[in-house]
């Protein structure tokens, strides 16, 4: 018997709703994909149709909060903003909707986001990758603050940022006020960079 | 600028920092050039951008200055045991500056004292006091997005949700924050104090590596307590960070004062207020500066004057507290004639014992009793009797006694105006700095910062007031 589209999504909806409550009741570390498919109620096997790896599942996951992120970001911004506090927007937005999942953001990030996976990617960090590049180009062009090729100002980005979110997946200061700080530094770091203006002089 | 023109002006520059460092140095060169090797390494280190504000160097001119004293001060005091060990603390202290370079809420600090440093005696009393009025602690300024994020962390909700109406721009700065005007639903202006996220953590980090760098360095005797302003720095800096300490101490101060003495502390609004927010009642007036722009009558001057002395002794008499940050940015002067008082970051309470010292040593001090006075100052250098104090040094701090109390031993007005008496006081004081006198209790670092701003502020005000008159009242 053939599964129907709509099936499928139904089906993978309720697998990642499972996941997402033993990943934060259990664990990520202890929750086994054998655990996550008998909870669900399929196959093991079955499960691997839809995730290759409990990495990919939990990217998938992730996917969605970045996302619910980014349309936060749209709300909240007031269109005044300067081309930093954009950028922090952005980010601050992401990051508070990723709070709940940050214990076991980490490994997820290593195998789906980082710098070298493009190669053998998974295809939920890809897009999520390419969906939050997007809007830092429209704000990179709405601010016409960039004076170097686009190519350099995105791996440059996209360097600080993983960099961010490796750190803030570990930071244990209260309300990871250590991250706040950071990204504060970052974006200016970023934003004098690829505006060419690096005067050193104090 | 080619590197040549560049190389030459780093070494003026050195040669600049040299002449400013004090005279026994300029003739001993055994010192003077591993010190201007020691400075040179230093403050060579570029800052990466410009508005990274933790970040910076000792590049600049006073900074260096303020550095080359310090270093100084230090080198002249190792135990000169063996080579070795000589290079060793070199090595350390070296690593130590290197840390100060990137403390940046130390910046304005430094800047000014090397300001101070390097241009007495040819600086006017004026620019000392607009020296004065600029030290504070600092930290980077937040921009909006910054600052929703501080609230959702801190009260849960952004700005926009818990007030009626709130400004994305600072109208003043706070030690190591902002403060933003805001107004409550229920119709209430306030000021809402931010603080920059993480500062209470890099201060406690920063003193305790500063601490670890300096303790092996073996230095005489007399140098070791230098620690112990190293942790009495910490406090005051982690005071200044607490600000639920700080609510707590409005609260108590606010108690202090009816409406009969026209001082107003503000209320604290508990619900808008955690550890990094505190929003209190707005005072609506002028700061100092803006304030004597008006050229206001001498009259008006000797009232404000009094009021920031009341305000002063009363908290001393009635808590046994020191309000030790009366820097000018703290006191909004009000149309009606009242005086608000805006930020209580930074005071010491003293203990029982501390209290009774001091109520010894006032004594000793109006009555000219000049062997207790001596006994007094010597127990504050942890020595039983003066006559382990050099004889200079005992000459030098009945200067800077006499100097403390000269306003309290006159009857009639004193004028805090009197240019004569004011530069006195800072050479005084700078001095010290300079012959590194620091083998002291460090409650005195406390007075120092109190009674030298509380001078400034008079100073600038031109106020000449009863100060004796007031002291007897207040303290009876």
């Amino acid at each position: 018997m053939r599964i129907s589209q709509k099936a499928k999504e139904e089906t993978k909806e309720r697998i990642l709703q499972t996941a997402e409550d033993l990943f934060l009741d259990v664990g990520f570390e202890q929750t086994t994909t054998r655990q996550i498919a008998s909870a669900t109620g399929i196959a093991a096997g079955t499960l691997f149709n839809y995730f290759k790896t409990k990495e990919t599942l939990a990217m998938s996951l992730l996917a969605d909060v970045m996302n619910n992120g980014r349309e936060d970001y749209s709300k909240r911004r007031s269109g005044e903003e300067d081309f930093e506090e954009d950028l922090f927007l952005l980010i601050s937005s992401e990051l508070r909707r990723l709070r709940p999942y940050r214990k076991f953001f980490g490994p997820v990030l290593e195998s789906s986001m980082s710098l070298f996976s493009k190669s053998n990617s998974c295809p939920a960090g890809e897009s999520a990758r390419e969906e939050h590049l997007e809007i830092v180009r429209q704000i990179i062009s709405t601010h016409s603050l960039s004076r170097i090729p686009s190519f350099i100002s995105e791996t440059l980005y996209w360097s600080l940022y993983i960099g961010i979110l490796a750190f803030w997946a570990g930071d244990e200061s209260r309300n990871q006020e250590e991250t706040l700080e950071l990204i504060d530094y970052s974006i200016k770091l970023f934003a004098q960079t690829i505006s060419g203006n690096t005067s050193s002089s104090e | 600028m080619s590197p040549e023109s560049k190389k030459s002006k780093e070494s003026l520059e050195l040669q600049e920092i040299i002449d400013a460092i004090p005279q026994e140095i300029n003739e001993e060169s055994p010192i003077k050039d591993p010190l201007g090797d020691l400075i040179a390494k230093v403050s060579r280190r570029q800052v990466p951008v410009r508005t990274l504000n933790r970040i910076w160097t000792l590049g600049s001119m006073q900074a260096k200055i303020a550095v080359g004293y310090l270093a100084y001060a230090i080198r002249r005091n190792f135990v000169n045991d063996t080579e070795q060990q000589r290079l060793l603390n070199e090595m350390y202290i070296k690593t130590a500056f290197e840390l100060l370079g990137t403390m940046g809420y130390l910046r304005g600090g430094i800047l000014k004292i090397g300001q101070m440093l390097g241009s007495v005696p040819q600086i006017l009393p004026e620019q000392i006091a607009d020296t004065l009025d600029s030290l504070h602690f600092e930290a980077p300024p937040m921009h909006y997005s910054l600052i929703r994020e501080v609230f959702l962390d801190e009260l849960g909700k952004e700005p926009g949700e818990i007030f009626a109406s709130f400004e994305k721009k600072a109208f003043a700065a706070a030690s190591l924050g902002q403060v933003h005007r805001a107004l409550l639903k229920t119709g209430e202006q306030v000021a809402v104090k931010i603080q920059y996220p993480n500062m209470a953590a890099t201060i406690r980090n920063d003193l305790r590596s500063m601490r670890t760098l300096l303790a092996p360095i073996k230095l005489k005797k007399q140098w070791r307590n230098c620690l112990d302003h190293l942790e009495d720095a910490e406090e005051m800096l982690l005071s200044e960070v607490d600000y639920r300490r700080e609510a707590r101490f409005l609260k108590k101060v606010r108690k202090l004062f009816n409406s009969n003495d026209q001082i107003v502390v503000p209320k604290v609004w508990e619900n808008f207020s955690t550890d990094r927010v505190l929003t209190m009642d707005y005072i609506p007036g002028l700061h100092l500066r803006d304030y004597l722009e008006t050229n206001p009558s001498q009259e008006s001057r000797n009232h404000f004057g009094e009021l920031i002395t009341i305000a002063f002794f009363r908290i001393l008499a009635k808590h046994q507290t020191i309000y030790s940050d009366p820097n000018p940015g703290n006191f909004i002067f009000m149309d009606d004639g009242r005086l608000g008082i805006v930020d209580f970051g930074s005071f010491r309470k003293l203990s029982d014992e501390e209290w009774q010292y001091q109520t010894t040593s006032d004594k000793a001090v109006l009555s000219k009793d000049l062997e207790t006075m001596d006994r007094a100052m010597a127990e504050s250098c942890f020595l039983k009797n003066a006559a382990e104090l050099a004889p200079e040094r005992i000459e030098f701090m009945r200067d800077l006694t006499f100097w403390n109390y000269e306003p309290a031993m006159e009857d009639r007005p004193f004028n805090f105006g009197d240019e004569d008496f004011y530069q006195r006081g800072i050479d005084i004081y700078t001095e010290s700095l300079k012959k590194s006198y620091i083998h002291y209790k460090s409650l005195l670092n406390w007075w120092a910062r109190s009674i030298v701003y509380h001078r400034t502020i008079l100073y600038r005000l031109r106020s000449c007031i009863k100060y004796r008159h007031i002291c007897d009242r207040e303290l009876m």
